[in-house]
């Protein structure tokens, strides 16, 4: 169960993150087609966010509190690295959330699973916004 | 076709777990007359299928589809390579784990068959991304990474399709 709570504790510490990430991706876009991605992204990672929250609080288990601020990879000035940070970030959640995978069974993996290939997939339609090619990888979750 | 290599690995399957089923009923029945069958060596139980084979057939079955779609389409030999190679990857990864060297399937050739469009390759990764996901759910713990990046993957590749 402490396995279970550690990775449950990772995967919500990178939705935290991805949720402050995309509040300053979204600055940085203008176009209607990145925007409505953004916001999309943005309030799917907010319900993964109170979903691991709420299972969490069931298990007893306490969440390291989320940091105040956060030290960007690099500084996002422009669409270029605003679609590079989501591309990150999406990866990023995908990799929070696949060491779950193996510590839960049934339609808890199921969860994860689809909170995964949500990730992923997102990941790939930054990519293919921002044209880079290939669009997938081929072991979403693996870490680098 | 796209997956007729992967549908008729399934029935393979199936056949197997009826025969294995069939044994085990003969092997309840043999018990039950008596003591004299015990003399007889029990012939070896065939090796149950490794739940990884399916999945296995069916990155090989997509790979091929893309090979033969960018035959037919050589256009769309960029967008759809880097496809066909995630879904080799996945295969080698699967073979190895399972202990099965991989079969060279045949060459594609543009004569073999009706052109595969994008959209049918798009049904079969979602067809083959639910196969995944299945499987993901009852995965050994030490394989539910594996096969949960592999559904990923396939989800992706469906939205790459888009």
């Amino acid at each position: 169960m402490t396995k279970m709570n550690e990775q449950l504790g990772a995967a919500l510490a990178a939705e935290e993150a991805a949720i402050y990430a995309y509040g300053v991706i979204g600055v940085h876009l203008d176009s209607d087609g990145d925007v409505t991605e953004a916001r999309a992204a943005e309030q799917a990672h907010r319900q993964k966010r109170d979903y691991l929250v709420g299972r969490m609080s069931q298990l007893k288990a306490s969440a390291a509190p989320s940091p105040a601020g956060y030290q960007l990879p690099y500084e996002v000035t422009d669409r270029a690295t605003a679609l590079k940070l989501a591309i990150q970030i999406e990866d990023g959640v995908a990799q929070g959330w696949r060491p779950v995978l193996p510590v839960t069974e049934g339609a808890e993996r199921s969860t994860a699973l689809a909170a995964m290939t949500e990730a992923a997939v997102r990941a790939t339609r930054w990519r293919r916004l921002a044209e880079v090619a290939p669009a997938t990888i081929a072991w979403p979750g693996r870490p680098d | 076709m796209v997956l007729t290599g992967a549908v008729r690995e399934i029935r393979e399957i199936g056949h197997s777990r009826r025969w294995l089923l069939g044994t085990a009923a003969g092997a309840g029945a043999a018990a039950l007359t008596g003591c004299g069958l015990f003399d007889q060596a029990d012939p070896e139980p065939p090796k149950p299928p490794d739940p990884l084979e399916s999945l296995l057939a069916e990155a090989v079955a997509l790979a091929t589809a893309y090979d033969q779609a960018i035959v037919s389409q050589p256009g769309l030999r960029t967008r759809l390579a880097p496809l066909a190679e995630d879904h080799r990857t996945h295969a080698a990864e699967m073979s190895r784990l399972i202990g099965k060297p991989l079969a060279s399937g045949p060459a594609p050739s543009a004569s073999a068959g009706p052109a595969t469009t994008v959209a049918a390759l798009r049904q079969a990764e979602l067809a083959a991304q639910k196969t995944a996901v299945a499987a993901c759910k009852v995965a050994a713990t030490d394989r539910a990474g594996l096969v949960g990046s592999i559904a990923a993957c396939r989800a992706t590749h469906a939205e790459a399709l888009r």
